[in-house]
């Protein structure tokens, strides 16, 4: 790499993370469908907490009575009123809660189908430059501390930030002069939830970072547990577990060390407060303003509010720590949401075209070139012409390009420059890659088959099977193709794996087909029958393979010999055999190392 | 249930592994809730002493008082919360390490049934569940102990109040605790279900370019949809479950302090008790469903507490895949493998002896065969019939890590893991040995040349920034470089060209010479470089020669290898 890329020492470029504004705005739209509801539970929890607020004057009434000295029987009524307020506040808390539940479930199932839904929809290098770390630790940890803060963090910062906002109106009813009193606490809140707030910024952001290191680490040492018990690699894996683990406890302890002297601060607020309402009701009380009674329930309204505001400084804790997630999962949702840059451009579907029509060129690709960053030039104003149903095998040496081209042909790749005109063809797959990479997505065997097409019968499952000569194992699974599959279920190996991908190729019955080198990942015993396989899939289709075997070049109706991104031979298989050029080079040291003695087919 | 008592051991040994710091988060935590219990019965008594009847002295003195009670209970707040938010994140800190100690465990078996975000969902959120039980426990002793504190200070002013307050709390948390029951089962239903939703999603995202390929984003969204549909209907039923919880708790507070303030203003109008006790026995009873809906709450913490515990159990006794064995094998063993009639799923009676030195290549035209047959020399599973030894020895009888210790399994989808290049070359290499020559007989100098940093470059995780046939020269590179008696490799070259997989058959070659080494593949390249190849068709032993032989002789083999 002569001109490195601003993010190559880097490694990773993590996916972007969205703005305040942009996620306020975000949230409002995923809210928007549910006003009604966002609203009404409000209302009620409003409701709520004002009936709650009569039970300090009713308490202060009693009071009054006794220090009186009225009959017992004057206790009847406040003492009463006392139990209806109790049981409205039951109800009308249990009803708010509820919707403000059901809004926060709805709206978190909303941002995480978008989130899954984008993040399946990212254009591909974009997710090879970002790595699927940041993106899963997205779809399970922030995700989840989005839901926490969903659960518990909305409803009780709901009802605290009502209960304070009422108290404070009650406070000033009784006597504007402990509304005052009480209002002196406020100052020394403010400036501990300022020095909280600046300090919690940078811890937080530093744990999340740790957290997102422990998760990949356990990721990946779960994930490969197989190659570390085998490697002996055990002791190695579980220390580096260990160690960010403990990384991401240190930084937890140095929080939650914060968050206590938050609280502390928040005492000495709270005795000045009480104190000077303590110190006003004296006053008053003094001077007749008030009664002994209001002076009481004065008090006991500041009392009340330690609880709720606590928990609304502390909450900006979560409301925080959810911002951040919510900002990390807007970020994604937003990514995607922008049109794709070059889809005017170089569209890889642009001519609408009917796979049973038979046509000249099923497949054109002009001028291509790509480079993976500056500096790193992959392709070279390559052009590239498919005939309807002509298969045509991609070969060259590692690095050539193969893989690329194939990505940009198949539509999974943007080209740098130039354009790719391939079939729209009948539904959605009109073109289908297929590479090395075996992913079997847990589930049934029947589930993961139909992700290639979802309104497949059982008899279509089962038809796909059999063309890709995987019928026979796959009725014999323990549940047939109810047998659950994928990672914890019943493990395939890579060639039923690749079979699979095969079979979902036939299901998605598309025009085009790319297949990657799909038949490398069964290593050679498989590679025969993943050959016949694959050759049964693609019958019918316009196909592009990239082939590491020569066989599947010999089969191929054209052989395209890649060499340092340019195409540098195109012709048919005995033709380019023949001449002496860098397929016949190839051909020689393929064949060379299949023994001297065996007949050339 | 097993699970649940089994459950209930993870709890019990994740508080006495931190019954210190929970000991003193207990003791220092009461000691803020007594304070708290104080703050009330305090504004009682100052308005009993200094506003009733103003007293300004009286004033003064009081609120000095309340000032030493506040110092009190901020100290025991600070420190105890500390301790027991120490106890939570040490306990989740340690489960989370058994967790991967038993996933590592050689034995294996704990990945059956389980995704590996699952797993790692159990390592994460359920070790932190469990060990937040530290914290609950913490707080729920303090409330009970500001529960009495308040109790006592009602019956130092009056026997009748105190007394209904002592039977009323319980009573309360009883009923909260009942009500709290089903929440118990909704929580572990939701956290399942929650589980699934996330495995779910994970699982999509790791497939992700597989479903590009296949165009299968929209099928696949659909489908996440579904579950996380589910998922939302789950929580919205425990929400309500909890929210009506909430509101019976809030009644009968309510209505338990308007039995308070009834009864305490009765004993006041008959003069048994002064103004001050009612203040203040009214004060507590609004202090008193703090504690108490804490108890609530510490019974829901545990309610989840004792469904992640569950899942832990379950993976710590996941059974092994096999076993038994804890013989070691000897250190510098000549390296004889041999197999005595072995029979294990699709293979039936093998007999093969690979003499120490030797290098066998094995052809098995069922991958599945092949599988069956590394999963038996790496001892991930212990054959139905016959055996395997290693040198006279059956591996049955060896402990599965001592026997890797000597007998590398290099499968075909080994694993790289996100490091430096050099770092994975030298993984499971002897300390200070040198990596070159397996780098060199691996061709991983090509890979290392295109890698920024070159041998320093840090690969991704998994390998994720090297192609796949850079990733199988360098997870041959680490097996070579870990040097071990016996090396077993399973197709190492499928993704590589064809001129580096020749270069590679002869590195192979060099790099192991004198030590026992089996090839399972069907490679020519690879084969042409090996003393004798067995072909394994139909799950037994078909023919035995060195390549050239078996291609010149063996039509079947000739199939098997070169079309």
């Amino acid at each position: 790499m002569t001109t490195p890329s601003p993010t190559a020492d880097t490694g990773a470029e993590l996916l972007p993370i969205a703005t305040p504004a942009r996620t306020r705005a975000a949230l409002r739209t995923l809210i928007r469908p549910d006003r009604g509801l966002a609203l009404t539970g409000l209302g009620i929890l409003v409701a709520a907490t004002a009936v709650g607020l009569l039970v300090q004057p009713l308490l202060g009434r009693i009071v009054d009575i006794v220090a009186d000295g009225r009959p017992a029987g004057d206790l009847t009524l406040p003492v009463v009123l006392l139990v209806a307020v109790a049981v409205v506040q039951g109800l009308t808390t249990t009803l708010g809660l509820t919707r403000i539940a059901r809004l926060g479930e709805t709206v978190l199932a909303r941002l995480r189908e978008r989130f899954v839904e984008r993040a399946l929809n990212l254009p591909a290098d974009r997710l090879e430059r970002a790595g699927a770390g940041d993106l899963t630790a997205r779809v399970t940890g922030d995700v989840a501390r989005v839901a926490e803060a969903v659960r518990s963090a909305l409803p009780e910062m709901a009802r605290s930030v009502l209960a304070i906002l009422l108290t404070l109106g009650a406070l000033a009813l009784l006597d504007v002069r402990f509304l005052l009193a009480a209002l002196l606490a406020v100052p020394v809140q403010l400036l501990t939830a300022r020095w909280y707030v600046r300090r919690a910024l940078t811890l937080y952001a530093d744990q999340r970072v740790a957290n997102g290191a422990q998760q990949q680490q356990l990721l990946e040492t779960i994930g490969g547990a197989v190659t570390v018990r085998g490697h002996r690699l055990e002791e190695q894996h579980t220390e580096r577990s260990a160690g960010r683990s403990r990384k991401a406890v240190d930084l937890t302890m140095r929080s939650v060390n914060l968050v206590l002297g938050f609280y502390g601060r928040l005492h000495i607020a709270e005795y000045i407060g009480l104190a000077a309402v303590l110190i006003a009701g004296f006053w008053l009380v003094r001077d007749g303003a008030v009664s002994i009674g209001t002076a009481t329930a004065a008090a006991l309204y500041f009392h009340s509010l330690f609880g709720p505001v606590n928990a609304a400084l502390v909450l900006l804790d979560d409301a925080q720590s959810a911002a951040a997630g919510l900002a990390r999962l807007v970020g994604v949702t937003d990514l995607a949401e922008q049109p794709e840059p070059t889809a005017g451009k170089a569209a890889p579907v642009s001519v609408p075209q009917q796979r049973t029509v038979s046509s000249e060129a099923a497949v054109i690709v002009h001028e291509v070139s790509h480079a993976y960053g500056p500096g790193r030039p992959v392709l070279h104003e390559v052009s590239l012409t498919l005939k309807a149903g002509e298969h045509v095998a991609l070969v060259g040496t590692s690095g050539a390009g193969k893989s690329t081209l194939a990505r940009i042909v198949a539509g999974v790749q943007q080209p740098t420059t130039g354009t790719v005109t391939a079939p729209a063809g009948t539904g959605e797959a009109a073109v289908v890659l297929v590479t090395q990479e075996v992913h079997v997505f847990t589930g049934s065997l029947a589930e993961d088959l139909r992700l290639a097409r979802p309104d497949a019968s059982d008899a279509d499952l089962r038809t796909a099977l059999s063309t890709v000569h995987a019928l026979d194992w796959a009725e014999a699974l323990p549940d047939g193709l109810a047998t659950v599959v994928g990672e914890g279920g019943h493990r395939l190996d890579p060639a039923r794996a690749q079979q699979l991908a095969l079979a979902r190729l036939v299901l998605a019955d598309p025009a085009l087909a790319v297949l990657d080198e799909a038949t490398a990942e069964a290593g050679s015993a498989g590679a025969r029958v993943l050959e016949r396989s694959a050759e049964a899939a693609l019958a019918g289709r316009t196909a592009l393979v990239v082939a590491h075997r020569l066989t599947q070049a010999v089969a191929a109706d054209r052989v395209v010999v890649l060499e340092a991104g340019r195409v540098v031979e195109s012709g048919p298989h005995e033709e380019l055999r023949d001449a002496d050029g860098p397929y016949a080079a190839l051909w020689r040291a393929w064949s060379g190392s299949r023994a001297t003695t065996a007949p050339h087919p | 249930m097993g699970a649940d008592s089994a459950g209930r051991g993870v709890i019990r040994r994740a508080v006495a592994g931190q019954r210190r710091d929970v000991t003193v988060g207990s003791v220092l935590g009461a000691c803020h809730q007594i304070g708290e219990a104080l703050v009330p019965v305090l504004i009682g008594l100052i308005v009993d002493r200094a506003v009733v009847r103003p007293d300004g002295g009286a004033l003064a003195v009081w609120l000095l008082v309340l000032a030493v009670v506040y110092t009190l209970l901020s100290f025991g707040f600070r420190f105890g919360a500390r301790a027991g938010e120490r106890a939570a994140e040490q306990a989740a800190h340690e489960l989370r390490l058994d967790v991967v100690r038993r996933v590592l465990a050689p034995h294996g078996g704990a990945e059956a049934g389980r995704p590996p975000g699952a797993l790692v969902n159990v390592a994460t959120e359920d070790a932190r569940r469990v060990g937040a039980v530290n914290m609950a426990l913490t707080l729920g002793i303090a409330a009970v102990v500001g529960v009495v504190a308040g109790a006592v200070l009602l019956l130092r002013a009056s026997l009748p109040l105190g007394l209904l307050v002592l039977i009323g709390a319980p009573v309360l948390m009883a009923l909260g605790h009942f009500l709290a029951r089903p929440l118990e089962h909704r929580s572990e239903a939701e956290q399942e279900q929650a589980a699934h939703a996330s495995g779910v999603a994970a699982d999509l995202v790791a497939g992700v370019r597989v479903l590009k390929g296949l165009r299968a984003e929209r099928a696949a969204v659909d489908r996440y949809r579904a579950t996380s549909q589910a998922s939302r209907d789950a929580n919205v039923r425990a929400a309500r479950a909890a929210a009506l919880q909430t509101g019976l708790m809030l009644t009968l507070t309510g209505s338990f302090i308007a039995l308070v303030a009834l009864v305490g203003g009765r004993l006041v109008l008959s003069g048994s008790i002064g103004l001050g006790a009612l203040v203040s026995a009214v004060g507590l009873a609004l202090f008193l469903p703090g504690p108490i809906s804490v108890l609530a709450w510490v019974g829901a913490e545990l309610a989840k507490g004792r469904a992640s515990a569950a899942r832990i159990a379950d993976v710590l006794a996941a059974p092994g895949e096999t076993t038994g064995g804890s013989a070691e094998p000897a250190a510098h063993a000549p390296g004889e493998l041999r197999l005595n009639g072995l029979g294990h799923a699709g293979l039936d009676a093998l007999d093969l002896t690979v003499r120490p030195g030797e290098h066998l290549g094995v052809v098995v035209t069922d991958p599945a065969d092949a599988a069956t047959l590394l999963h038996c020399l790496a001892r991930r599973c212990d054959p139905e019939r016959g055996s395997v030894e290693l040198d006279g020895v059956p591996l049955t009888e060896l402990a599965p890590a001592a026997l890797r210790s000597v007998l590398l399994v290099a499968e075909h989808d080994a694993q790289l893991f996100d490091g430096t290049l050099l770092e994975n070359v030298t993984a499971a290499a002897p300390a200070g040995s040198d990596p070159r020559a397996a780098m060199d007989a691996a061709a991983v100098d090509e890979v290392a040349s295109a890698l920024a940093g070159g041998t320093g470059g840090r690969i991704g995780e998994r390998g994720s920034s090297l192609s796949g046939g850079q990733r199988q020269r360098v997870a041959l590179a680490r097996a070579l470089a870990a040097d071990r008696g016996v090396l077993v490799v399973h197709d190492p070259t499928t993704a590589v060209d064809a001129a580096t997989e020749a270069r590679i058959a002869a590195g192979i070659r060099r790099a192991r010479t004198g030590r026992t080494t089996v090839l399972v593949t069907s490679s020519p390249a690879l084969l042409a470089a090996t003393d004798r190849v067995v072909l394994v068709d139909g799950g037994t032993i078909t023919a035995e020669a060195p390549h050239e032989d078996l291609v010149r002789d063996h039509p079947a083999y000739r199939t098997a290898v070169l079309t």
